[in-house]
């Protein structure tokens, strides 16, 4: 009992930051939903019954968001888990100049997102990006990458597994250096070949760093805002524009606060569902 | 060496903990920088310190007013201000050039402006801003410095959207409104309504003189929204009703309307692309000798005659067209200087607005940009009429403008109605529904921003028409 109340006290400021930075906004954007607060209240918050939540049902700036949000985080972070299994699976074996290769795969990551989305927006600029250049001194004409949604949102894709590969890869890296090396050589022993190994050797034992990085890289994507800030802005036409960004418009550019809490609390939920939900199943996978 | 990481994994990593330095060491030397800026900034950049800081100005140090203007405008004024701050009326006016978006520099503005200290005086308001800032309490009022005579001098469109609630927010530096454009070699003379312009574009194309008849803005942005007040008004619908501070957008006349600019894309008339273009696109079309109209701002004709395309010399410009019978009206696009609230210098601020929004900056805008004055007067100078050839076009189309919904919430309404409409040109659904879907969600979004006052709300939070006098 003593232990347990110690312990307590030892976890009290842990808890209490916890709750100032995530209970107390979480309780703050719930009441805020329930509020009118915009420029017709003086920016003041008036209670509007219900009215915001009523508005996000019916909203398909919303509901488009989220599709295109949830479809950005699923297909960058699993292009991030096959490639970065593939580089780590590389670093892996002995090569030659395997420390500066290293080092030289984690400089995206090393980069800060706006810096590496204004690279890549002027490198797709139309007409005077390098890529553009390139195109034209093979005898083709300038494109608008940024201004086609497909190509926008491949590019923005394709940015955000640039830049966060390295950090699946260090990860994953990690995860293969645990594996004795002596289990491996006795499975080769047997006969078995380089994918059999993969398959029953060493995925089942990068799994919990699998389930880490997918996590890790889950919870960023779905709330991903700087990278398509900066590179396209949500455009062209809202095509690539991600949950918390709207939410950022909607408290930033109409000034509309208690829309925003309820915007971001029902992009809260959404993860909540979906994170929940994807445990729940994938417990009942392990125990079945 | 540091310390051997506990991972394993790094056990090879000889790089990292230098590269880790390094980083560190980046990361110092730019948070150092950054303390060290402004205040080195601070301490240069002439700021009026009389009583602030306790050192005593000389009597001659010029008081420092900053306004911020997209880049373009800012340029634009660069001559006029170099000077306006060489009369010796001790003002140093400072241009901050900002981005060149509306919405991107309204943001910039916006963040300013919520921190509560804005770096600047003075803010070049599109007319599309004007209800949400008020509302927002950022400006200070002007009629202590401009009286109703000094509006009583515009050309009456020029009056439009400035003032609120009874107070003058806003000095107007141009009078834009959208205008309709048409080839000269094509027709004898414009269209006079929407009916005459649909028949003389099927005409044209079947003769084979031109492949498509009408270009306008159909992206899902703000300029729709724009192509939407011109059609509303155009077929006798109104998209705002000031009185009740609520959207008409389901009316018959807003559903016709809506089935006009879906018939020009199904008829033919407008390219599918046209869902696609904003302002530049539909005018580099046009330029390329692909139409017989177009609808844009001002300050096309002036790239059309500068680019030297194919239609250079052959186009005229005429106000915009309306359904027959019906008295046609272009969007008003007018930008004007605004005072800051809490400005520390308010009289040398306004003695800048007076200089920036007078007849001397306006020619010269006239001139070098083709911005349409706002100063009755200046119209009628026979030399600005010979050297900006739109004079008297936009001199009629400020005539009848049209505002677009003076209402603190105008962002989010022209989203969602650029939104719907977009669906319907992209063939997602016909105009009753679309019509019913944007006068639906409208509700919805008022009654969310004005709280169960609902509509009473919405008035007294400016909800009503601006007040022009």
């Amino acid at each position: 009992m003593k232990a347990r109340a110690a312990s307590l006290l030892l976890m009290a400021p842990a808890l209490l930051l916890l709750a100032a930075v995530f209970v107390y906004p979480l309780l703050r954007y719930g009441w805020l939903s329930f509020q009118a607060s915009s420029v017709l209240t003086g920016l003041e918050p008036v209670p509007n019954g219900g009215a915001n939540w009523g508005r996000l049902l019916d909203d398909a700036r919303f509901w488009t968001d989220a599709f295109q949000t949830l479809r950005f985080a699923v297909c960058s972070v699993a292009l991030e888990l096959a490639g970065g299994l593939g580089l780590a699976l590389l670093l892996h074996r002995p090569l030659r100049g395997r420390g500066t290769l290293r080092a030289l795969t984690l400089l995206p990551w090393a980069l800060p997102t706006t810096v590496m989305a204004l690279g890549w927006r002027w490198i797709l600029n139309d007409p005077h990006g390098p890529l553009n250049a390139a195109i034209r001194s093979l005898g083709g004409s300038s494109y608008g990458f940024l201004s086609t949604p497909a190509t926008t949102w491949f590019f923005v894709v394709l940015a955000d597994v640039w830049k966060t590969l390295p950090f699946v890869a260090l990860l994953l890296l990690a995860g293969l250096q645990t594996i004795p090396e002596d289990l491996e050589e006795a499975l080769r022993l047997e006969g078995a070949g380089r994918l059999q190994i993969l398959r029953r050797l060493t995925l089942p034992l990068l799994v919990p760093y699998l389930t880490l990085a997918l996590l890790f890289r889950l919870a960023q994507a779905l709330g991903v805002f700087d990278l398509i800030q900066v590179l396209s802005g949500g455009g062209p036409a809202g095509s690539t524009e991600s949950l918390a960004l709207y939410a950022y418009l909607n408290a930033m550019r109409f000034l509309d606060f208690g829309y925003a809490a309820t915007v971001m609390l029902a992009t809260f939920l959404l993860l909540l569902v979906l994170l929940g939900g994807g445990w729940l199943l994938w417990r009942r996978e392990r125990a079945a | 060496m540091a310390a051997r990481p506990p991972l394993s994994s790094l056990r090879r990593w000889r790089s990292l903990p230098k590269l880790l330095t390094n980083a560190l060491l980046a990361l110092l030397s730019a948070m150092c920088l950054l303390v060290l800026l402004p205040a080195s900034g601070l301490s240069s950049s002439g700021l009026p310190s009389a009583g602030q800081s306790g050192i005593p100005a000389a009597a001659a140090e010029p008081v420092t007013i900053r306004v911020l203007m997209p880049a373009p405008l800012a340029d634009a004024v660069a001559a006029p201000v170099a000077q306006f701050n060489a009369s010796g009326a001790g003002i140093a006016l400072e241009v901050i050039r900002g981005p060149l978006d509306t919405e991107t520099i309204s943001d910039l503005a916006t963040g300013s402006l919520l921190l509560g200290e804005a770096p600047f005086d003075l803010l070049l308001v599109d007319v599309s801003w004007l209800a949400r800032y008020v509302a927002a309490g950022w400006f200070e009022p002007l009629e202590r410095w401009f009286g109703p005579e000094v509006l009583a001098a515009m050309e009456p469109g020029a009056r439009l959207g400035n003032g609120l609630d009874g107070h003058l927010w806003r000095m107007p530096l141009t009078g834009d409104t959208g205008l309709l454009y048409w080839r000269t070699d094509l027709m004898e003379r414009p269209p006079r309504d929407t009916e005459e312009l649909v028949a003389i574009s099927r005409d044209l194309q079947r003769r084979g003189r031109v492949r498509w008849g009408y270009l306008w803005q159909g992206r899902q942005y703000e300029g729709l929204s724009c192509v939407m007040v011109e059609v509303l008004h155009g077929f006798g619908a109104r998209w705002w009703n000031g009185s009740t501070a609520r959207t008409e957008l389901d009316s018959p006349e807003a559903v016709a309307a809506a089935r006009w600019l879906a018939a020009l894309l199904q008829d033919g008339v407008s390219p599918p692309a046209v869902a696609s273009y904003a302002e530049n696109d539909a005018l580099q079309s046009f330029a390329a000798g692909d139409a017989a109209f177009l609808r844009n701002w001002p300050y096309a004709w002036r790239e059309i005659e500068k680019g030297g395309g194919l239609v250079k010399g052959k186009v005229g410009v005429t106000a915009m067209v309306g359904a027959p019978g019906e008295q046609g009206g272009g969007t008003l696009g007018t930008w004007g200087l605004s005072l800051i609230k809490g400005s520390p210098h308010p009289e040398e601020a306004v003695a800048a607005i007076r200089w920036l929004t007078g007849p001397v900056v306006q020619r010269q805008l006239a001139i070098e940009q083709g911005y349409a004055p706002t100063w009755s007067t200046l119209y009628d100078d026979p030399d600005l009429q010979r050297r900006a050839p739109l004079l008297t076009v936009q001199r009629q189309a400020l005539q009848h403008p049209q505002l677009r919904p003076p209402t603190p919430a105008y962002a989010q309404l022209s989203d969602l109605l650029a939104r719907q409409v977009n669906g319907m040109l992209t063939g997602q659904g016909g105009p009753g529904p679309t019509m019913a879907a944007a006068q639906r969600q409208s509700l919805q979004v008022l009654r969310s921003l004005a709280g169960p006052a609902g509509d009473t709300a919405g008035e007294s939070a400016g909800g009503r028409p601006a007040v022009d006098r």
